[in-house]
C-alpha cells in the first residue's frame, strides 16, 4: 500500500529537529553556511541537505505570521524525474518512495531538469557524482519504522502512515477547523498527486508553495511519454506547456549549476 | 534495560515499537540502496544532554562506537521526538574536536601541553591545598568557628548526573569552599527564590506532560519552542482540546507564532503587566473565592503598621539598601497563630492590601508602561482569566525572560499571586512551570551547587545566625509545616558527609561545614560577587565543572580579566571552550598571562551512567553506552581520584591546616567509583546496617540514619540495581492526566503534582473531575488517589484516614502558615511583601509608578568596569535582550562544536526592527556593531517585522535582541574573524535583590554601520 506524509504547518515550530535527524539517520556531512540575515540555512536543498525548512515572514488578514515549511523530494505518484532516468536509476516503489539506485546512474541529470518541484541535486564537489535526494527512508519504511524526520518531529506536524488515511485526515482537520486551515490539501492534486500532503492556516502562495503546477502527472507531459504513448498527442497545448515548463526548469538548473560550481 | 539488544529491547518494552526484525523487506531489494543501518547494533537507553525536558533517546552502538542515535519512542514524555539539538547528539560521541587528552598550559605560556592524567591530578590536589591552607580562615573576626576558604571557587554542575553532583558537594564543602556557584545561580536561583517563600518549595509544580491538560497556556519570560521544544509537544496537544495559547513577548518568537493571543511588551515589565491582570481580575471578581479564602493567606490580618508609600514598603532604609522587616508580618492572636477574617473585608486582610496595592496598575499606566496596546491587554486578561472559573485551569510557563532581572523574584512571585486568584495551583494543566535549562540543572540545583544552600534546600551554615549545631537547628527549624522535620534531615546529611566521625558528643562534625560570611564587598558569594573577587585577585583557583563562564557569565570583559588574576585553572571538560583557553582569546598576550590551567578530557553523558532530574522533577536514569573517548573521564571519577590525592596529600603533611573534614570524608566508591553506591547514599541509609531507607519519612535527628540528599530520599530504596526507581519504565496511566507515576521517580514522594490538596475542594470533591488527582470518597470514607498526596491523607501512627476538612486546613505543607501566600511575611523576599515593578538598571524611560527607578535592594557593584547608561541616554537609546535559539545550547560549546547545529545558526546576529535598520541605513545580513559602555560585539543584522518599536509612555523605543550562544572559540565562533562574538561583552555585572541572578534580559545600547 502507498504511503504518505502529512505536514500539518498550523503544528510546525520549525525547530528543525527534522533537519538534523535526516542528516543523522542518512549519514549527510553538515555544510559551511553563513547567516544571511534570517533563521534559513543552508540556502537550499544539496546533495547533503535532502529536507529543509524555509522560514517565511507575512501578513496574512492583517494579521502577522511567521512560517515554517519543510521541503523535501514530495515523492509524486507519477515522478515526472522517473519517466526522465533514461536508465531506469529512479524508481517510483508501489509503498510510495522514489528510490534511486546509484549503479545504474549515468550522471545524465535529466531528472533535476523534469522535477516541478526542484528537488534532485547532483554531487558537485564529487569526482564521480550521483543525483542525490530524500529517499523517504526507504530503508526505515521497509522495517516498519517511520521515516526519521516524521519520527523526530516534536510537535507531531508530520504525520505518516496508508496514503489514503493520510488524505482523510488531512481532509477531517480542515473540515472539523475551518476556521484554522484554509481549504485546499496541497499536494493532492499537484502534478497528479504526491505522496506528501501539506495544510496550512495560511494561502500556499503566501507561503512560497508552486501553486501553479498543473494537476495532471508530469509524465504525461515528457516527450519520452508522449512517444510512447501517441494517442495523447491529440493535446498539443498540453505537450507546448510540458515543454515550456522543461525550459523553464532547464534554466533554474543551469542557475544553481553556475552557484554551485563558483563555490566548489 | 541497559546494554541490550534491539531484539532483547522490544521484548522488554512490550513491543511498543514495532518489532520488525526478520521480516521480508517490504520493498524491492533495489529499492533500498543501503542496509538498514542499525539491525544488529546494540541498544541503550539515554537521556538527551541539553534542555531540561528529559527526553528519551535510544543510542545504537556497534564495535563500541555509537552509529545512530534517535528518539525513545516509548518515552513519555518524547514519544520518539528529538528537536535539532536532541537529533545531534550523534555529534558528541563522535567528534574530532573532542578532548582525549589531559591539556596543560603553563603560567605566560602560549601553548598546551598534553600531560598524563595522573601527574595532573596530583599537581592540581597541590595547588588546592596549598591556596586553601595558605587562606584558610578558622575562626571569623567574632570568634564563631567558620572553618572557610575564600580563595578557591568551584563553579559548574548542571549538566552532570546528580551522583556527580553530590561529590561535588560533598568534597568541595569538605574543602571550606564558600565561593560554590554554579548555572542555577545565572538561570532560575530568582525562581526558588519567589516559589519557595510563595508555596514552600522552589522547583516546577507540575510537569512536561500535564501541560496537555491545561485550559489556557500562558508564555511569558519563556519561548519554549525554541528552547524547549518537546514542550511544544504538549502545548499543541492542550491547543487541540480548545486550549488559548497566549504568549507576551518583546519578540515576536517561534512559540508566538503559534499562540492565540500575542502581546509585545517592552522588557523589563512584566511585573506592571502582571499587576494589571492582578488588578483586572480583582476588579472584574474573575478570582476564584474559595481557593482564595481557604487555600491562601487572603484573609491574615497584617501588621496595623505595615505600609506603602512612593513605591518603597515600610522599614526602608536608603544607606543600606535594604528593609527593616519588622511590620510585615500577621498579627496574632491569643495562640500566636495569624488573625484572620474569613470575609476578607478588613482593610487590614492581606487580600485587601493586595487590591489595594495592584489598584494602581490601572490599564493606561500598564499601556505606557509596557507598551502594549489596551485592546490587546484586556484580551490576553480576559483570556487567562477564564481559568479562574472553578474547575478551569491555566498553566504559566516562564524560563530566563522572566529569571533573569533586577526584580526577576518579584516577577515570579507576581505569577504566583495571580495563579492563587485563579486557582490554577495544584490543578492538573496549572501551576507555575519553570522551564529549566541544563538537563540537571535541577538535579544540581536540589544538590545545592550554590553557596547558600547545602543539599535540600537547607540554608548554608551562617557564622552570623548558626555559630553551633543547637544554633543552626533552632534557628532553621519551623514549629509548624513538614520542615518541622530539618533536624532529621540535616544530621542525616552531616551522617552521610562524615559517616562514624560525626558523632552526637561532637555535634555531628557540624563545625566540619564551612559558615558563610557576608562575602566580597558585603556582597555574598554568588556569581557576581565571585567574579568581582576574582577580577579584584581574591581568588586564586578556580574548579570548573563544565561551564563556560566566559561567554555565560555577564560583563565578559571583567569576567575574563578577572580569569587572568587567577593562579590556576582546573577545568573538566569535553571540549576547549572560550573559558580554558582564555589567555589566547582575541587581544590577549599569553606572555603576560600567568594563570596556569589544567583542563581534563571529560565523559559524555552517553559515556558514563548515572541519574538526572529533569524540570518536572523526574530523577531518571541514564545508562552507559560506549567508553570514554581517548583519555576521557567522567566526573565521578576526577571526583573520586581528586579526593584520593588530596587526602593523601592531607594525611602526610603533619602541618596541613584542619585536615579533618578531608581526611575523615565518608567516601568509599571504589577505585573505580561505583555509582550506585553514591545513588544509595543520596537515598539514605540505616547507619547501624546500612539498610536503603524507603524514603525520607524513615529519616532520624539522632545520627542512626545517613542521606545525601532527603528530597531523593525514596528513589534508591533497596539494595539491588532493580531497586532503583529512577530506571523505572512502567507506562501505566490510570489517571489519563499522564502522570506516568510508574515512569522513572520524581521527588518528593514519586509525587507527580505537587500541592495538589488544592486540586479539590474543601470536602475534597474535585474541582473538575476530569482533573482529579485526589478524590475523597464520602461513601467509603477514603482518599483515592491518582497522584500521590501532598498533603496529611493518612494518619502515620494509625493508618486512618485523614478527612478532607482537615487536611483542607493545611494544604500547603511546606510553609509554616500551612497556606500559599499572597503576602510574603518578614522579609523572605527582600523587595516586600508584594511585587512592584521598578525600572531595570538601565532603561530609557523614568519609573511611571513610582520615584523608585531601579528595585531599592539591589547591590550596585563599582569596580572601573562596571558601567552603567543614564536614563533617558542620547548614546545609547536602544534597549537590548539577549535570547537562546533551538539551535544552540546556553554558552555554545556542546553545540558550536557540533557541525550539523552549526550549520543551522553559523553566525552571531542581531534582530532590529525594519525601522530601526533603515534609519541606521542598515543592510540585511550586514555586519553591524552593538555597542555601549561594557563593550561591542559584531553581529550580523537580521531585520525582521518580528521586532517593532514599542510606544513607551508616548516615546517609540527601539528594542534589538541578540542571542547570546557564540564566542571566539569553537567549530564556529559567530564570524568569520578572530574576535570575541560574544553578547555578554554589553550585559552589566547587576543582579536581583534576592539571588543576584544578572539582568541579562535588559540593557541600553547603541547599534552601529560597519
Amino acid at each position: 500500500m502507498p504511503k504518505g506524509v502529512l505536514v500539518d504547518l498550523t503544528k510546525c515550530i520549525g525547530c528543525r529537529g527534522c533537519q538534523v535527524s535526516c542528516k543523522q539517520w542518512n549519514g549527510l556531512d553538515a555544510e559551511v553556511t553563513t547567516c544571511e540575515g534570517s533563521y534559513e540555512n543552508p540556502p537550499a536543498l544539496k546533495s547533503n541537505t535532502y529536507t529543509k525548512i524555509r522560514f517565511v515572514e507575512g501578513e496574512e488578514n492583517n494579521k502577522f505570521f511567521w512560517g515554517f515549511i519543510k521541503t523535501q523530494c514530495m515523492h509524486c505518484k507519477e515522478p515526472a524525474c522517473v519517466s526522465a532516468c533514461l536508465v531506469g536509476s529512479l524508481k517510483k516503489s508501489p509503498e510510495g518512495p522514489v528510490t534511486y539506485d546509484s549503479g545504474k546512474c549515468i550522471g545524465c541529470r535529466y531528472c533535476m531538469l523534469a522535477c516541478p518541484f526542484s528537488i534532485p541535486t547532483f554531487e558537485w564537489n564529487k569526482a564521480f557524482p550521483l543525483v542525490k535526494k530524500c529517499t523517504f527512508c526507504a530503508d526505515r519504511i521497509s522495517e516498519g519504522e517511520t521515516p526519521s524526520c516524521v519520527k523526530t518531529c516534536p510537535s507531531d506536524a508530520l504525520q505518516f502512515g496508508e496514503y489514503d488515511i493520510i488524505l482523510k485526515e488531512a481532509e477531517n482537520r480542515i473540515n472539523s477547523n475551518p476556521n484554522k486551515y484554509i481549504n485546499y490539501i496541497y499536494g493532492k492534486d499537484e502534478v497528479g498527486g504526491t505522496s506528501w500532503l501539506y495544510i496550512s492556516g495560511i494561502s500556499f502562495d503566501k507561503l512560497g508553495f508552486k501553486t501553479q503546477l498543473s494537476k495532471e502527472a508530469l509524465p504525461n507531459l515528457t516527450w519520452k511519454s508522449l512517444v510512447k504513448i501517441p494517442y495523447v498527442v491529440g493535446g498539443l497545448a498540453v505537450v507546448l506547456s510540458g515543454l515550456w515548463f522543461i525550459t523553464k526548469r532547464k534554466e533554474e538548473v543551469n542557475k544553481l549549476e553556475k552557484t554551485h560550481k563558483s563555490e566548489g | 534495560m541497559n546494554n541490550i539488544t534491539r531484539r532483547e529491547f522490544f521484548k522488554f518494552t512490550g513491543g511498543a515499537i514495532p518489532a520488525v526484525i526478520g521480516l521480508p523487506s517490504l520493498l524491492s531489494a533495489e529499492s533500498t540502496t543501503t542496509d538498514y543501518k542499525i539491525k544488529y547494533a546494540k541498544e541503550t537507553t539515554t537521556i538527551c544532554p541539553f534542555c531540561a525536558v528529559g527526553c528519551g533517546i535510544i543510542v545504537h552502538t556497534e564495535d563500541g562506537k555509537v552509529i545512530n542515535t534517535e528518539g525513545d519512542s516509548d518515552h513519555p514524555i518524547n514519544e520518539g521526538s528529538l528537536c535539532s539539538k536532541g537529533s545531534a547528539v550523534y555529534q558528541i560521541p563522535n567528534n574530532a574536536r573532542r578532548l582525549t587528552k589531559m591539556l596543560y598550559r603553563a603560567p605566560k605560556s602560549n601553548v598546551w601541553e598534553e600531560k598524563d592524567l595522573d601527574w595532573a591530578i596530583s599537581e592540581v590536589a597541590k595547588r588546592i591545598k596549598a591556596a586553601r591552607d595558605k587562606s584558610f580562615i578558622p575562626v571569623d573576626p567574632a570568634g564563631v568557628t567558620v572553618n572557610r576558604t575564600e580563595a578557591i571557587a568551584s563553579i559548574g554542575g548542571a549538566a552532570l548526573n546528580n551522583e556527580e553532583c553530590y561529590l561535588i558537594t560533598k568534597l568541595t564543602r569538605a574543602l571550606g569552599v564558600v565561593y560554590f556557584e554554579h548555572e542555577a545561580r545565572l538561570c532560575h536561583s530568582s525562581t526558588v527564590a519567589a516559589l519557595g517563600p510563595s508555596f514552600g518549595r522552589g522547583a516546577m509544580t507540575n510537569h512536561w506532560i500535564d501541560i496537555k491538560n491545561s485550559d489556557c497556556v500562558f508564555i511569558i519570560g519563556s519561548n519554549p519552542a525554541e528552547n524547549h521544544p518537546m514542550a511544544f509537544k504538549w502545548i499543541m496537544k492542550a491547543k487541540e482540546n480548545g486550549a488559548k495559547i497566549l504568549v507576551a513577548d518583546p519578540r515576536f518568537t517561534r512559540s508566538a507564532s503559534k499562540s492565540d493571543i500575542y502581546v509585545r511588551l517592552r522588557p523589563g515589565t512584566d511585573i506592571a503587566l502582571i499587576g494589571g491582570i492582578i488588578n483586572y481580575c480583582i476588579k472584574n471578581k474573575l478570582y476564584h473565592e474559595q481557593y482564595v479564602k481557604e487555600y491562601t493567606n487572603a484573609s491574615f490580618l497584617v501588621d496595623p503598621n505595615f505600609s506603602f508609600n512612593d513605591g518603597l514598603f515600610g522599614g526602608y532604609d536608603s544607606k543600606k539598601r535594604a528593609y527593616d522587616v519588622t511590620t510585615w508580618d500577621y498579627q496574632k492572636n491569643e495562640q500566636g497563630k495569624p488573625s484572620v477574617d474569613v470575609t476578607l473585608q478588613s482593610p487590614q486582610c492581606v487580600f485587601q492590601l493586595m487590591k489595594k496595592h495592584y489598584s494602581r496598575y490601572t490599564l493606561n499606566v500598564v499601556q505606557k508602561i509596557t507598551g502594549i496596546t489596551k485592546e490587546k491587554f484586556e484580551e490576553l486578561a480576559k483570556a487567562f482569566c477564564e481559568t479562574g472559573k472553578s474547575g478551569k485551569s491555566g498553566t504559566i510557563l516562564y524560563a530566563m525572560g522572566a529569571t533573569q532581572h533586577t526584580t526577576a523574584t518579584q516577577y515570579i512571585r507576581s505569577y504566583a499571586i495571580l495563579q492563587l486568584l485563579l486557582g490554577n495551583m495544584g490543578m492538573p494543566g496549572g501551576g507555575i512551570n519553570a522551564m529549566r535549562g541544563e538537563s540537571n540543572v535541577q538535579g544540581s540545583t536540589d544538590m545545592a551547587l550554590l553557596f547558600h544552600l547545602v543539599p535540600g534546600y537547607m540554608s548554608s551554615p551562617k557564622a552570623v545566625d548558626h555559630p553551633t549545631l543547637a544554633k543552626y537547628l533552632e534557628k532553621e527549624t519551623p514549629y509548624t509545616s513538614f520542615w518541622s522535620n530539618k533536624p532529621k534531615f540535616f544530621v542525616s546529611l552531616l551522617k552521610a558527609f562524615w559517616g562514624d566521625k560525626a558523632t552526637k558528643a561532637n555535634d555531628f562534625c557540624y563545625d566540619y561545614l564551612p559558615k558563610i560570611g557576608s562575602g566580597y564587598k558585603g556582597g555574598g558569594y554568588s556569581w557576581i560577587a565571585l567574579f568581582e573577587a576574582m577580577y579584584d585577585g581574591k581568588i586564586k583557583g578556580l574548579i570548573n565543572w563544565g561551564m563556560n563562564p566566559a561567554v555565560s557569565g555577564p560583563n565578559s570583559n571583567l569576567t575574563l580579566k578577572g580569569l587572568e588574576n587567577l593562579d590556576f585553572l582546573v577545568d573538566f571538560s569535553l571540549w576547549e571552550t572560550e573559558t580554558s583557553s582564555f589567555w589566547n582569546r582575541p587581544g590577549a598576550d599569553p606572555s603576560s598571562i600567568k594563570t596556569e590551567v589544567f583542563l581534563f578530557p571529560a565523559a559524555s553523558s552517553v559515556e558514563k551512567e548515572g541519574s538526572i532530574s529533569n524540570s518536572g522533577r523526574w530523577i531518571q536514569w541514564r545508562y552507559k553506552a560506549i567508553e570514554p573517548v581517548g583519555d576521557a573521564k567522567s566526573d565521578l571519577w576526577y571526583l573520586n581520584k581528586l579526593h584520593k590525592e588530596l587526602k593523601k596529600l592531607y594525611k602526610k603533611d603533619n602541618k596541613a591546616v584542619f585536615p579533618d573534614p578531608i581526611v575523615n570524608l565518608n567516601w568509599d566508591y571504589g577505585d573505580e567509583p561505583d555509582v550506585h553506591l553514591v545513588a544509595k547514599e543520596i537515598n539514605g541509609y540505616t547507619v547501624a546496617d546500612k539498610i536503603q531507607l524507603l524514603n525520607f519519612t524513615k529519616l532520624a535527628d539522632d545520627g542512626s540514619t545517613a542521606c545525601g540528599n532527603w528530597i531523593m530520599s525514596g528513589f534508591y530504596p533497596g539494595p539491588d540495581k532493580k531497586d532503583n526507581k529512577a530506571s523505572q519504565r512502567n507506562k501505566e496511566d490510570k489517571s489519563n492526566l499522564g502522570l506516568y507515576s510508574g515512569w522513572a521517580y520524581a521527588w518528593p514522594l514519586n509525587r507527580r503534582i505537587i500541592y495538589n490538596r488544592c486540586s479539590a475542594d474543601t470536602n475534597g470533591k474535585p474541582w473538575n473531575n476530569k482533573k482529579a488527582l485526589v478524590n475523597w470518597d464520602s461513601v467509603s470514607n477514603q482518599w483515592v488517589n491518582n497522584d500521590i498526596p501532598d498533603f496529611g491523607w493518612k494518619d502515620a501512627k494509625t493508618g486512618n484516614m485523614v478527612p478532607p476538612e482537615k487536611s483542607a486546613q493545611a494544604p500547603y505543607i511546606m510553609l509554616p502558615e500551612l497556606h500559599a501566600r499572597f503576602f510574603v511575611p518578614k522579609g523572605a523576599t527582600k523587595e516586600g511583601p508584594f511585587p512592584e515593578h521598578y525600572e531595570p538598571f538601565e532603561s530609557p524611560v523614568k519609573n511611571l509608578l513610582s520615584s523608585q527607578q531601579i528595585n531599592p535592594v539591589i547591590k550596585i557593584w563599582d569596580a572601573d568596569l562596571d558601567k552603567r547608561a543614564q536614563i533617558d541616554s542620547k548614546e545609547f537609546p536602544i534597549i537590548a535582550t539577549t535570547y537562546r535559539l533551538t539551535e544552540h545550547w546556553q554558552a555554545g560549546p556542546m553545540t558550536r562544536n557540533l557541525p550539523w547545529l552549526a550549520e543551522l545558526m553559523p553566525e552571531m546576529f542581531v534582530e532590529l526592527s525594519p525601522a530601526l535598520a533603515k534609519a541606521k541605513n542598515i543592510n540585511n545580513g550586514e555586519w553591524v556593531k552593538i555597542v555601549n559602555l561594557r563593550g561591542d560585539c559584531m553581529a550580523r543584522a537580521c531585520i525582521t517585522d518580528r521586532i517593532q518599536a514599542l510606544n513607551v509612555d508616548g516615546k517609540l523605543t527601539e528594542v534589538v535582541a541578540l542571542p547570546w550562544h557564540f564566542g571566539f572559540f569553537g567549530y564556529v565562533t559567530g564570524g568569520p574573524d578572530n574576535k570575541n562574538y560574544a553578547a555578554n561583552q554589553l550585559t552589566a555585572n547587576v543582579g536581583d535583590g534576592n539571588t543576584m541572578i544578572p539582568e541579562y534580559k535588559v540593557f541600553l545600547c547603541d547599534i552601529r554601520k560597519t
